[in-house]
């Protein structure tokens, strides 16, 4: 099964790995917890689950502006996402993914919140515009 | 993205390759962001902190090389038009009697200070700089990190700026332009939300509810205020911070208030919002405190006030509530000031006063950053309550300024209108 997205490259690169996805924003400052990549947020779809080399699509980045702090200190960490995939662009988004070199697209189809899931393998092709389901997880 | 000559010469390397790395990120981040060219910066508020508790555990290396960045950053100068202030540190450079305030990172935090003032930053260590001194006017381009400082510089003051992070705002205060994007253009002034207020804010938390509702819903986008009164500076600081708390909302319309919305029509420019309209009534207003309050008991061990931090005029408030009065002494009461309103308050004797009945001032950071050793926190900023949850593990109750006094000299939460 192939499915694939198109989308807005932001920054470019190419990338596969294990998705992990929410229908939902987040602020790395206050919700990421930089030295294991974990989800600290209460209540938050992915709290528990860990960003680490991980295809993170979310709706959106919001809340804290040292957001790019954080993914600085995770990519020296190495806990930082593969890549970011958002429905819209904060500029604090744009702004980690560029310092921090992570590939960033931006998918508006709501379906890919329900078509991707956590676990799924996926192929961010930034440079060629689309994000590609290649295979599902265990569901 | 169009660049003058001399601008060019900087991203050729004509000041150093620092600088050209600078101007590189600033570039690239207008072009992601469909900006057309850079224009000269007023004003900015950078971010220096040493990370601490946030790295607790990382690999050494990796702190290491984070904070050789910061230093290489303040080994170049501000540009010589722009005011330059500098954010929240993760420390306190006070005596703090918690273990979480490391004293080796403060002494890099001191020579973090120290680096940067000599390049022009003022090291003010606060997210409310519009409390001391920095108040850019009507029009200025700035470029500032604290989310709720830029809703507060958009919405309250009628300057401009993005949402910045570290290297942003750092970049753009040595090179002297940033990106001209997002809400530095009119036509991504304009709001996207109508959100109709039909209860009455009785005070600042209340203010701080109502953001934390309409950001939530507004996402990215400019939520438009109709049917609440002129708020105070303070209870505008607790807007604000509650909007980019729940949301990602850099700028917000308040009808009459905000300095380029004279009327409804003006706030959205002659358009039609983007969402369906909202209405924040008495219910909204009580599920909003209840949504993020935790706790599963009264007994509390922390109360926190000034997320933002506080006024001068909170801090006296705050001492006028605490005359004569003793905190329980299993609670530690903390309210969160920039150094320059602490000077004040000493010299007012407010300090005197609160540390009499057992609290104190913290200066130069905020609980959540220490990651405060507490197990239930009582405090008035919605944002504050938000992040504590998850960065504390503490369970919070958000109330009122007077109703988190109370807690403090109770030692137990007594209750308001929207228990259960």
């Amino acid at each position: 099964m192939m499915t694939e997205f198109p989308g807005t490259s932001i920054v470019r690169g190419r990338v596969e790995g294990e998705a992990l996805v929410a229908d939902a924003t987040l602020s790395f400052w206050g919700e990421v917890e930089p030295v294991s990549g974990r989800v600290i947020a209460v209540g938050h779809p992915l709290e528990g689950q860990s960003i680490a080399g991980r295809i993170l699509i979310i709706r959106s980045t919001k809340g804290s502006s040292a957001t790019p702090m954080v993914l600085r200190l995770c990519s020296l960490q190495g806990t930082a996402p593969l890549a970011l995939v958002n429905q819209e662009i904060d500029s604090l988004a744009a702004l980690g993914c560029i310092v921090n070199r992570i590939p960033l697209m931006v998918v508006k189809d709501p379906a890919i919140f329900h078509t991707i899931r956590s676990g799924d393998w996926v192929v961010v092709d930034s440079d060629q515009a689309k994000v590609t389901l290649k295979r599902t997880g265990a569901r | 993205m169009e660049l003058t000559a001399e601008q060019l010469s900087v991203l050729e390397g004509a000041r150093g390759e620092f600088l050209r790395r600078c101007m590189r990120w600033l570039v690239d981040w207008g072009e992601a962001m469909g900006a057309r060219r850079m224009v000269p910066l007023d004003n900015a508020h950078v971010l220096l902190p040493v990370p601490n508790q946030l790295m607790r555990g990382a690999r050494p290396e990796a702190v290491q090389q984070y904070v050789e960045e910061l230093r290489e950053f303040c080994r170049h100068s501000v540009a010589p038009q722009c005011y330059a202030t500098v954010h929240t540190a993760f420390v306190t450079l006070d005596e703090l009697d918690v273990p979480q305030n490391d004293p080796e990172q403060v002494r890099l935090q001191r020579e973090l200070a120290d680096l940067a003032s000599a390049a022009g930053f003022i090291p003010t260590f606060t997210c409310a700089p519009y409390l001391v001194g920095n108040v850019p006017l009507k029009g200025e381009i700035c470029a500032w990190t604290e989310s709720s400082a830029v809703v507060y510089a958009n919405s309250i003051l009628g300057a401009r700026t993005t949402r910045h992070g570290n290297e942003s705002a750092l970049a753009a205060a040595l090179v002297g332009w940033v990106p001209e994007f997002g809400v530095l253009l009119d036509e991504h002034r304009r709001g996207t939300l109508l959100v109709h207020v039909t209860t009455e804010l009785k005070h600042s938390t209340d203010w701080g509810a109502l953001g934390y509702f309409a950001g939530k819903i507004a996402g990215l986008g400019i939520p438009v205020f109709t049917g609440v009164r002129r708020p105070n500076q303070d209870e505008a600081k607790q807007l604000c911070a509650a909007l980019a708390t729940s949301g990602g909302v850099s700028m917000c319309h308040l009808v009459g208030i905000t300095p380029e919305a004279p009327t409804l029509e003006a706030a959205f420019g002659g358009q039609a919002p983007r969402q369906p309209h909202v209405v924040f009534g008495a219910e909204q207003l009580r599920q909003t405190y209840q949504a993020l309050r935790n706790h599963t008991g009264d007994e509390i061990d922390s109360v926190i006030l000034g997320c933002p931090h506080a006024s001068i005029r909170e801090v006296g408030e705050i001492a006028f509530k605490l005359q004569g009065k003793r905190i329980a002494s299993h609670v530690r009461l903390w309210v969160n000031v920039a150094r320059a309103t602490k000077a004040n308050a000493d010299f007012m004797g407010y300090t005197q006063i609160i540390e009499r009945a057992g609290g104190r001032l913290l200066c130069d950071t905020c609980p959540t950053n220490i990651r405060i050793p507490a197990r239930r926190i009582v405090t008035h900023g919605f944002k504050q309550a938000h992040y504590a949850r998850g960065m504390t593990g503490a369970e919070v109750i958000v109330a009122s300024t007077d109703n988190c006094i109370r807690a403090a000299i109770a030692g137990r939460w007594c209750g308001d209108e929207y228990d259960d």
